[in-house]
């Protein structure tokens, strides 16, 4: 596969070879827009597309000219920061109204937005062969990634842009080495690992971003424990069974023994510097995150870096997955505008292109098995892109996400944040905290309306 | 000009009493309706005049009062009218329902969490507005002095205050992670390491309060500056010939004249305390656990996280009843220091 090189071009990325530049009917295809997309049939139509801010949002806004002047559309892409569009998305879809044509399905939403009937149903779209190209091919999206998409009535809301899942990773794998280690796999393999690099090379041993609502569950997971008794029919929470607060326990110890100073308080953001520094040599994160430690322009163990699964458990091994999709709100006016927004943005194409720019969280399985992408994801002789599938597939199998979608979930999410805090703070042990969180849960879903 | 109004109404009457008329009002008649010569008709003339004048201020006035009044009352009445229903985006059916008006005001008695971000805020609001009143009181008085050196370090004391509230919350995040804090690497050079402040449950809020007088102890400083230039230099030259000792002149007579400021600023802060949000939200997010956890931070949460907005609309009304009371405390003092200044 040869590789494009992209240049700017009047304020817009095109690829040097003016390939797509030269005709717009050649730039369509190479870009995947549907055939049927290629007459100016959108004159007139604005489309107001809002998805928070992020690398995938970030790729697309220089080459959305191409889709207007392709389409006739005039497309406004708005991007403001996660919390802020989660809040701004929840409120405007809750009304209805046609403020947005194109949304973010936020994974931890999903359930919520899908089931409240604020988002349209794309299956009329997929089988419609005049709206739908053959070769958008939505088979080829991870199931993984497409099963948050679905409602309870089976039908499919949004067509996933990109599929985070958790990954393991040591920063300075050649002092794991050193002490005779290799990469750890299981939970006391970890607990080993950290005790044994803590310290070391002036690296503390392990750190979390304390969203812990986020970074907990996979070794909640992994213990045999669960956040609801049967998520999503049966929304009893089991944060204060045997296994929880024993998956609590040690999650707490590994970065209360072996956390740098003031762990407690590290973002997603803090936890990844200090890792990318060196200042910490284990975790636990998103793999977008975590294969920026390979990048050598912005990270000081690229070579020493090292990638693995989450830690398996003895109840097995539950990476965490969060998936994000572009869907159709309800109140839209231009919903087949919309749509071919989207079959334009998350098209084979489109993917392959912005996984040429960089883009490490690609949705579609054509694409993360392209030569680019696992080029790309192969680092140090870990192959990222194959971690992730595989994680992706995992989560697919066992179904342990779905309480992340339970419309209740970020109830419970601040439970369990709070939970781990106090923990590792001191404050209580794994087990009164765990009960805490428990009662606390309890009285919140029932407030929420939830019958237990 | 109800005043004017009327003392125009009362020349009018005196005129149709006697002949007697005013120059002024002669003179204003005869400019405002030169038609009419005779002497009974100047000051009707005036008093239409008047209040003419009256109803075009009233009509001028208007738009303002309206545009105040819809985008100050008008939410005011939302909030309140929304905390009176269970509100809740996950469920389309609380939406302005009314049969339990006073329930999340019932909820707000028995929630734990609620009744501790009211005691954190407690702590929170007075002893950073105290440490703040006393800094800034400390280094007004120190730098009370016409000299070019303290002119360009108050400048300097004042670049807290205007930074906006992210920017200082970013500073002290800094501060505050060992990883990278120069403070917490130069007292590990000299031998006195020191552990995460905002990690340990007990340091956590009293290392948000040293944060937030960083930022806020330059109002106070302003504020009694400013009237240390006010007050009179022949009581302080009477007390100093009298013998009496520094202290004693700042105890008896200059801090008699800051009292009044004091106050204000020490109301104003508190009332700005409610407010704190950048800091706990960068800093610690309310925890670990709820150690840092105030009123509108939990609030938030509430409206923001779990999306109950009625129930954090109540929150919300609790603390504007209690930001009103503390103004109406302002409000009072300040129209008593007024009387007593004149």
């Amino acid at each position: 596969m040869s590789r494009t090189t992209y240049v700017y071009d009047n304020g817009v990325l095109v690829p040097r070879r003016r390939l797509l530049a030269s005709t717009v009917g050649l730039g369509a295809l190479g870009l995947g827009f549907p055939g049927l997309a290629l007459s100016k049939t959108l004159k007139g139509v604005t489309l107001n597309v809002s998805v928070y801010s992020s690398d995938y949002p970030r790729l697309l806004r220089p080459w959305l000219r191409e889709f207007e002047e392709s389409t006739g559309a005039r497309v406004n892409l708005d991007t403001p920061g996660f919390p802020v569009y989660n809040q701004r998305a929840d409120l405007e879809l809750s009304t209805k109204g046609s403020a947005f044509d194109v949304v973010n399905v936020t994974f931890i939403y999903s359930s919520r937005w899908i089931e409240s009937g604020w988002l349209t149903p794309l299956d009329d779209f997929l089988g419609d062969a005049n709206r739908t190209a053959a070769d958008f091919e939505v088979s080829d999206f991870l199931p993984g990634a497409l099963a948050p998409e679905r409602g309870r009535d089976g039908k499919l809301y949004g067509i996933p842009w990109t599929a985070q899942v958790t990954l393991a990773a040591a920063s300075r794998f050649d002092v794991l080495k050193a002490q005779g280690l290799s990469f750890p796999e299981t939970t006391d393999d970890w607990l080993k690992a950290a005790q044994a690099v803590n310290g070391k090379e002036g690296a503390a041993g392990f750190v979390a971003d304390n969203h812990y609502g986020w970074t907990f569950p996979p070794f909640l997971h992994a213990f045999g424990g669960d956040i609801f008794r049967r998520a999503p029919d049966d929304l009893f929470p089991t944060l204060d069974t045997p296994e929880a607060i024993a998956a609590a326990d040690y999650f707490s110890k590994l970065i209360r023994d072996f956390g740098p100073d003031g762990a407690v308080t590290f973002n997603a953001d803090q936890s990844l510097q200090s890792v990318k520094a060196g200042r910490t040599n284990l975790t636990v994160q998103g793999q977008n995150y975590l294969s920026q430690l390979g990048d050598p322009k912005t990270s000081r163990v690229a070579s020493t870096a090292a990638w693995g699964p989450v830690p398996a458990g003895p109840k097995g091994r539950f990476p965490g997955t969060a998936v994000h999709a572009f869907g159709i709100p309800t109140g839209s006016r231009n919903k087949d505008a919309a749509w071919q927004f989207i079959t334009w943005a998350s098209s084979k194409a489109t993917q392959l292109r912005a996984v040429e720019a960089g883009y490490g969280s690609p949705t579609r399985r054509s694409v993360i098995e392209s030569d680019r992408f696992a080029e790309r994801q192969r680092i140090n002789g870990h192959d990222l892109a194959k971690l992730s599938a595989d994680s992706i597939d995992l989560a697919a199998k066992s179904g342990h996400m779905k309480y992340r979608t339970v419309s209740v979930y970020p109830q419970v999410d601040q439970q369990l944040n709070k939970a781990i805090e106090l923990i590792v703070s001191g404050q209580r042990s794994a087990e009164q905290a765990m009960k805490q969180a428990q009662t606390a849960s309890i009285a919140e879903l029932r407030r929420a309306g939830i019958d237990l | 000009m109800t005043t004017s109004a009327t003392l125009e109404l009362a020349r009018g009457r005196r005129a149709r009493v006697g002949p007697a008329s005013t120059a002024h009002s002669s003179a204003s008649n005869s400019a405002s309706n030169p038609a009419s010569s005779p002497a009974a008709t100047r000051p009707l003339a005036s008093a239409t005049w008047a209040a003419s004048q009256a109803r075009a201020f009233r009509l001028g006035l208007a738009p303002a009062l309206i545009v105040l009044a819809a985008i100050t009352f008008l939410p005011g009445i939302m909030l309140v009218t929304v905390s009176l229903t269970p509100l809740s985006l996950t469920d389309a059916s609380a939406t302005f329902r009314f049969d339990d008006p006073l329930a999340n005001y019932r909820q707000l008695l028995v929630d734990e969490r609620f009744l501790n971000s009211l005691v954190v805020q407690f702590k929170l609001s007075t002893v950073g507005v105290l440490l703040q009143l006393l800094v800034g009181l400390g280094l007004a008085l120190l730098l009370d002095s016409g000299s070019r050196v303290a002119s360009g370090v108050r400048t300097l004391f004042l670049i807290p205050m205007v930074l906006p509230p992210i920017v200082v919350a970013l500073i002290w995040k800094i501060v505050y992670t060992p990883e990278i804090s120069p403070l917490h690497s130069l007292l590990a050079q000299a031998g006195w390491p020191l552990r995460s402040l905002i990690a340990n449950p007990d340091t956590a809020l009293w290392a948000l309060v040293a944060a937030d007088t960083w930022q806020w102890f330059p109002f106070t400083l302003l504020m009694v500056l400013a009237n240390l230039q006010m007050i009179p230099r022949d009581p302080l030259e009477a007390a100093r010939m009298d013998g009496a000792s520094r202290w004693q002149v700042f105890i008896h007579v200059i801090l008699p004249y800051l009292q009044r400021t004091l106050v204000v600023c020490a109301l104003f802060r508190l009332i700005d305390s409610f407010k704190a949000f950048p800091l706990l939200y960068i800093l610690t997010n309310g925890g670990p656990g709820t150690v840092t956890e105030v009123t509108n931070f939990y609030g938030f949460i509430q409206a923001f996280n779990f999306s109950y907005w009625g129930y954090g609309s109540a929150i919300a009304v609790v603390m504007l009843v209690v930001v009103c009371g503390l103004s109406l405390v302002i409000a009072g003092l300040a129209s008593r220091g007024g009387r007593h200044g004149h």
